[in-house]
């Protein structure tokens, strides 16, 4: 699927989002320096060039990222954020950057199970935790009717913020299947939405909780959302 | 302008328009994180470039030395503004400053100034900038407007960045410029940092001869932030391309702007690529920032893709500029207003800011009154508080003058506010037009009845919880872009109906607006219309939220209509008797169910062309010509003076309604209710009207309640350009609004539909319930300290 094709399914989104964590590499396929582009086989050789050429800079370190279930051996300069990493390395796009200093919970992950801001943390602190992105979650049928009722109510607009809220829905209700109103909102309100949507975001909620429990709701249950 | 089938005003029923909660075209790609917008574009061997940005309010640069910023390994190009290159690009046709692209004078802290650097990453992009030995001289700057009044005050904008005339370049377009001299040939020159803008309609001494009293009264309207959401950014590289004359270039991140682009560069269109259709969220700021149109520019000059992006801080541009109004009333003793004159201090902005400031004197909520004698001065100041794009949304936010005024007299005379509103408003077709307007009349009484509507005069109720309680409304026609004209093109292909676009995608659901009006008439399912996304295609979504989705669907609905007479009359003509060949052979055709019949005689309907006569006899859609068949249709919808009469003619009206609960211990302020009763004349797609109520509701919460644009005194510089402390509603901020949608089928859109959105926007409406709960004035926003501080208790 090209980049600009995109009227959209669940299940072209699915699997769009299937594709893209199927294409992280588990490797480096190139370790170059991000200074001088000079192209090595080991992470150890680019230390040592750093060592010998770039004297004042800080050399790339290595970390195995676990992210929507894959272990990514990744090799990235100490500085980098989460959010960059997931962009820049593994051609995870879902998290998205506004704020750039976590006001506004846009670039949303999951991280051992709890909501995490990708712009905030270093890459480097993230060896051995469980990383999920809103492309991990929705690869997962059981998720389905969450994303389903998000675009059932138009719970978004331009809709750049609103992975940021999904992501943030999903790690409630892990913690919680049966939110209250109140307590939807209490979850979400680190979250920004600028075209005004937040009264949106609840009644999708809501209604996936219903469906994701076996209820019919608008005539749609779990099985109809899962075959797209 | 042709109605071909008649259809407009006359058609009942709806198989698709209206129909809710069809899910967008792209919903499912943006919520998976799919989909991708200008920052999310990586592409290999990437370069990374930033601009400098002022430390200053108003500042120039004398003279960089880039020696060390070039030393640091991974840092590719320093380019500085007196480099040729900038004169290689011209101005963006939409908005752009004429002149040289890069400047080495800044006229707001934070703007684009003296040199880029372009590195490996951003890190060393920032590296650099910290590493530039900048020699600036600092200019003497005007952040409070009042100040820019004295004309003893050195004047901070030269010549070379006023190039129209009066005071300023609006959008400095050429078309701009010629618009402003063919209709406000009378404004005075502008004097040092003043120029003005004035607008007299009737006889203002007459008006205020026939009044039984004068009121007098402020409005103060700050300044508020565009905030777009997805950072604005850019990647751009050159190809060459063997099928197309000189370079091709491709830019993604600039949606929507490809021929913009393409003329800043000299290229045709035809040589830029942008396939990218995710533009986030516009809000009515159309301009391209300059991390949008510069990559090109430094693509070519390090032979590589480069990347370049604003931060949330780069990014925190003006959407409304601040306005002081003062405004003086004639009032006759019943409540009619027979005089406004409203002299109005208005921040002009940074050069080249938006001109919205000066049309809103032609777009005033004044010309729904009965009231001829109108006076607006409006004297405009030049600053240096800010850049506002060109946006539309500074004009809906300026409505409220009346809304205030109306109140005021409802105070004064003791009665309800509804009732001198009622009183004002002119009839459905002219100021002179003495009738009721219909659709006033219908979305009044419905809000009253929805609100227990059961008004009071100010600080007289208390809440059983002991806290004050306000209440208040305001009215305003639903304004549309009728003055725009659209183009569509629709093609039958194969059996399917193809709709290509070009989006771009901004949050608005336009296409599927589009689309649905293009089933209905075609009798086809929402999802039988195949949306082509190409940024080739002609038909582009940008038509300004609702307002411009239902004039802009009257040109969709009559370019289906043509696509229905064409298919009809193929289908007649392939069922005809006759012969079909084969190679050298012919055979003698073989009869449909269509056969014998004419174009007229047949018809379309739930996926099927028939005979009208016998509809048992019929052929599937998909199988009515083998041929393919185009259609396009151009021009405004009917009526599309309805623009040039703004305000003065009422078609479709709103009404807005608000309750608040004021603790007047902490100053905090609650909206118990909000209610928007719209007539929106026809809904299209319930669920993007009901969203957009949201939306404006949401802009006019925090605008009243939260938003303010902080500026040091003493140094110029934004206090709070960021997230953290420029604070917007959250989820658990917003109320539960509650609406009421009618369809009076008088808008001038298809079906009578016409827009809502830009009109619900308000900065005074919950002002004014609190006045209403207080007894006193709070100036937007109404943060707990400022109504304690009204109050008398802080």
């Amino acid at each position: 699927m090209s980049d600009n094709q995109v009227r959209s399914t669940l299940k072209s989104a699915s699997e769009q989002a299937a594709a893209t964590i199927a294409a992280m590499p588990a490797k480096p396929k190139i370790i170059a320096c991000p200074l001088c582009g000079r192209q090595f086989l080991t992470h150890t050789e680019l230390t040592a060039h750093y060592a010998a050429e770039h004297p004042d800079s800080v050399a790339p370190v290595t970390a195995t990222l676990n992210v929507n279930g894959k272990n990514c051996e990744l090799i990235f300069e100490p500085f980098m954020t989460l959010k960059q990493v997931l962009q820049y390395h593994l051609g995870l796009i879902g998290a998205k950057e506004m704020c750039d200093r976590g006001a506004c919970g846009s670039c949303t992950v999951i991280m051992d199970g709890r909501p995490a801001l990708s712009c905030n943390i270093l890459a480097s602190e993230c060896e051995g935790k469980i990383i999920e992105t809103v492309e991990g979650i929705a690869v997962i049928p059981k998720w389905k009717p969450l994303i389903d009722r998000y675009c059932y109510w138009d719970a978004m607009q331009c809709g750049y913020c609103t992975p940021g809220f999904l992501v943030t829905a999903k790690a409630l209700l892990d913690h919680n299947p049966n939110p209250t109103e109140h307590e939807i909102k209490e979850a979400l309100s680190g979250n920004i939405c600028i075209c005004g949507t937040q009264p949106r975001h609840s009644q999708a909620i809501l209604e996936a909780v219903l469906i994701m429990s076996g209820h019919a709701v608008h005539g749609y249950t779990a099985s109809e959302v899962d075959n797209g | 302008m042709a109605d071909l089938l008649g259809a407009n005003g006359t058609r009942e029923d709806f198989r698709v328009v209206g129909k809710p909660n069809i899910p967008g075209l792209t919903s499912y790609a943006l919520a998976t994180g799919v989909a991708k917008f200008g920052a999310d574009f990586v592409v290999p061997s990437m370069a990374f470039a930033k601009i400098l940005r002022s430390p200053y309010a108003h500042a120039r640069v004398l003279s960089i030395d880039a020696s060390a910023a070039l030393a640091i390994t991974g840092v590719l190009d320093v380019v500085t503004w007196d480099d040729p290159i900038f004169k290689e690009i011209s101005p963006n046709p939409i908005g752009g400053v004429a002149g040289d692209y890069l400047r080495n004078e800044a006229h707001h802290e934070g703007a684009e100034v003296g040199a880029v650097v372009i590195a490996e990453s951003e890190g060393l992009c920032d590296e650099a900038i910290s590493a530039l030995k900048i020699e600036w001289e600092e200019l003497p700057f005007i952040v409070d407007i009042q100040k820019g009044l004295d004309p003893e005050f050195p004047t901070i904008r030269g010549p070379e960045w006023d190039e129209s005339g009066t005071y300023g370049p609006p959008m400095t377009t050429a078309d701009g410029i010629a618009w402003m001299a063919t209709h406000y040939p009378e404004d005075p020159r502008k004097q040092g940092n003043v120029g003005w803008s004035n607008k007299t309609e009737g006889d203002l001494d007459a008006g205020f001869a026939q009044a039984d009293f004068t009121l007098e009264y402020d409005v103060n309207l700050h300044d508020v932030v565009s905030l777009l959401p997805n950072p604005q950014a850019s990647v751009a590289w050159w190809t060459d391309n063997m099928y197309k004359t000189g370079k091709t270039l491709r830019i993604e991140g600039a949606v929507g702007r490809r021929s913009a682009i393409a003329t800043m560069y000299g290229l045709p269109d035809d040589n830029v690529i942008q396939e990218g259709v995710f533009q986030g969220g516009k809000y009515c700021d159309w301009g391209l920032r300059m991390v949008q149109e510069i990559t090109p520019l430094l693509a070519r000059r390090v032979g590589r893709p480069v990347r370049c992006c604003n931060t949330r801080e780069e990014n925190f541009d003006m959407c409304v500029n601040e306005r002081r109004a003062h405004i003086k009333l004639g009032v006759t003793r019943d409540g009619l207003i027979t005089a406004v004159q409203d002299n109005s201090l208005l921040d002009h902005g940074a050069p080249s800011s938006s001109e919205m400031t000066v049309y809103d004197r032609d777009w005033n909520g004044y010309y729904t009154l009965k009231c001829e004698n109108i006076s607006q001065l409006y004297t405009v100041v030049d600053s240096n508080r800010g850049f506002m794009h060109t946006c539309g949304q500074f004009v809906p936010y300026s409505w409220d003058m009346i809304t205030v005024g109306i109140y005021l007299i409802a105070e004064k005379l003791g009665k309800d506010p509804t009732d001198i509103a009622r009183l004002n408003l002119h009839g459905p077709d002219s100021q002179r037009d003495d009738r009721a307007v219909p659709s006033f009349e219908a979305v009044l009484e419905n809000g009253k009845e929805a609100m227990n509507w059961d008004w009071h005069p100010a600080g007289t109720k208390r809440l059983p919880d002991g806290r004050l309680h306000g209440a208040s409304f305001r009215y305003q026609m639903c304004p549309r872009h009728a003055f725009l004209s659209y183009f569509t093109k629709l093609e039958y292909r194969g059996g399917v109906v193809h709709f290509p676009t070009q989006g771009p995608i901004a949050g608005w659901f336009g296409t599927e607006c589009f689309t649905m009006i293009a089933a209905e008439e075609l009798g086809l399912n929402f999802d039988d219309i195949v949306v082509d996304y190409d940024y080739r295609a002609e038909h582009t979504d940008e038509a300004g939220g609702s307002d411009g989705v239902t004039g802009h669907g009257w040109i969709v609905k009559e370019c289906a209509n043509i696509l229905k007479r064409k298919i009809l009359e193929s289908a007649a003509k392939e069922a005809a008797p006759g012969t079909t060949r084969f190679g050298p052979m012919e055979f003698p055709k073989a009869p449909t169910p269509l056969t014998g019949y004419t174009a007229d005689e047949l018809d379309m309907a739930d996926g099927k062309v028939f005979v009208k006569s016998d509809p048992s006899k019929f052929v599937p859609f998909s199988q009515a010509s083998s041929e393919t068949i185009t259609a396009d249709y151009g021009g405004n919808s009917p009526k599309s003076a309805w623009a040039t009469q703004f305000g003065r003619k009422l078609d479709t009206m709103n009404t807005s309604w608000c309750e608040v609960a004021v603790d007047e211990d902490t100053g905090e302020v609650e909206i118990l209710k909000y209610l928007v009763v719209a007539d929106v004349g026809k809904v299209i797609r319930r669920t993007s009207l009901e969203s957009q109520i949201d939306q404006v509701v949401f802009f006019s919460q925090g605008c009243q309640l939260m938003e303010e644009y902080v500026l040091d005194a003493e140094t110029g510089v934004k206090l709070n350009g960021n997230m953290l402390d420029y604070r917007r509603p959250t989820t658990l901020d917003v109320p539960s609004v509650s609406k009421d949608i009618l369809e009076l089928r008088s808008g001038d859109g298809a079906y009578g539909a016409s827009g809502i959105a830009h009109n619900l926007a308000n900065s005074h409406l919950i002002i004014t319930a609190i006045h209403n709960a207080t007894g006193v004035w709070v100036d937007p926003p109404a943060t707990p300290d400022k109504v304690l501080k009204a109050l008398g208790k802080w």
